[in-house]
């Protein structure tokens, strides 16, 4: 399978995520050939261990947040020969690498530019009913989300294609790239579709997961966004 | 409602949307620094003759002068606290344009 893939870059943003990273590379790695861990100023050996699990490694010198990750590990994979499917994949184990494979299937239909993960889907299970409540507000409260017809603007799960790829450029160092995330779909005209995944709340991620006050800077931040010199 | 009223309001949405539409251009550095001279005598005046500011104040409707510097410190101040966290949105952008120059440098491939 892994012949069939060597087209597909994964792109996993870690923070200190020692503990799990390794398990979460070497699935990855039993798929796809190229996957890229951006180390993001770890205290611990993340770096190290995401590299021996065989993933490319690039490791910012300091912290500078998920966003920046992201930008960092999607500017690697496009410079890499032969790259045309990337997908963003949370470091903590939340996602399926099952999910990626059926995304990459729908991106190949040819019909979407990118493809969104969603909690909300039919046939998933659903998040636990707080959380819940804090993504729905959310994704109502993104105007773009609800013109796109998006139901979950917060998923860390996403394919796209090289169109995306080569103008992707997130600004919004921190949590709120999500927001941005589906702002630049809109400006740039993206087609968008999204696609109904399991997202596994294990007692670990849900310790790591944000906060559910960081929303309140994810939406003042999403309106400063536009003002600023680029 | 009070002339200072409307005036304090006016001036609290054009600095606003002065700061979030500028680009810092060379007109709006210079801006700034007009504005900064133009304080720096009205400051030298009011102090010299501090009974002028409650006249002004009169003109605009407050009872005191000290009443008036209060009023437009209140504005300068949200001025300068959003001025600061623009600067430092920027900042953080070079900064992390910056150190992923570095990481994508130093990149390294398995095995």
């Amino acid at each position: 399978m892994t012949g069939e893939m060597s087209h597909v870059w994964i792109v996993v943003p870690a923070f200190n995520e020692a503990g799990v990273i390794g398990d979460v590379i070497t699935d990855l790695r039993s798929i796809f050939a190229n996957v890229v861990c951006v180390d993001d100023g770890s205290a611990d050996d993340t770096g190290d261990v995401a590299l021996r699990a065989g993933a490319h490694l690039v490791q910012h010198p300091v912290n500078l947040g998920q966003g920046a990750a992201i930008q960092t590990g999607v500017e690697y994979a496009r410079s890499q020969p032969g790259a045309q499917v990337f997908v963003t994949f949370d470091a903590d184990g939340q996602h399926r690498v099952a999910d990626v494979v059926a995304m990459i299937g729908r991106l190949a239909a040819g019909d979407a530019d990118i493809i969104i993960g969603t909690r909300f889907g039919p046939g998933v299970s659903r998040p636990p009913l707080l959380k819940r409540v804090v993504l729905q507000t959310a994704a109502w409260l993104s105007p773009r989300g609800r013109r796109l017809g998006l139901t979950d603007t917060n998923n860390g799960l996403r394919v796209f294609n090289k169109t995306v790829a080569d103008r992707l450029d997130i600004t919004m160092n921190g949590m709120s790239h999500a927001t941005e995330f589906i702002m630049l779909i809109d400006e740039n005209r993206w087609r968008v579709a999204e696609q109904p995944v399991e997202v596994l709340y294990t007692e670990y991620s849900s310790a790591k997961g944000q906060p559910l006050l960081n929303g309140v800077n994810i939406i003042v931040d999403g309106f400063l966004r536009g003002r600023m010199p680029r | 409602m009070n002339w200072i009223q409307g005036l304090l309001i006016a001036s609290i949405f054009a600095l606003v949307v002065f700061l979030l539409r500028s680009r810092r251009s060379v007109q709006s550095q210079a801006w700034v620094k007009v504005g900064f001279l133009a304080f720096m005598f009205a400051g030298v005046y009011a102090v010299l003759r501090p009974n002028d500011t409650t006249v002004v104040a009169h003109w605009l409707g407050v009872d005191r002068g000290a009443d008036l510097m209060l009023y437009a410190l209140i504005v300068a101040f949200g001025f300068s606290t959003l001025n600061t966290y623009l600067r430092f949105k920027d900042l953080e952008l070079r900064y992390a344009r910056l150190a992923r120059a570095i990481a994508l440098e130093g990149a390294q491939s398995p095995e």
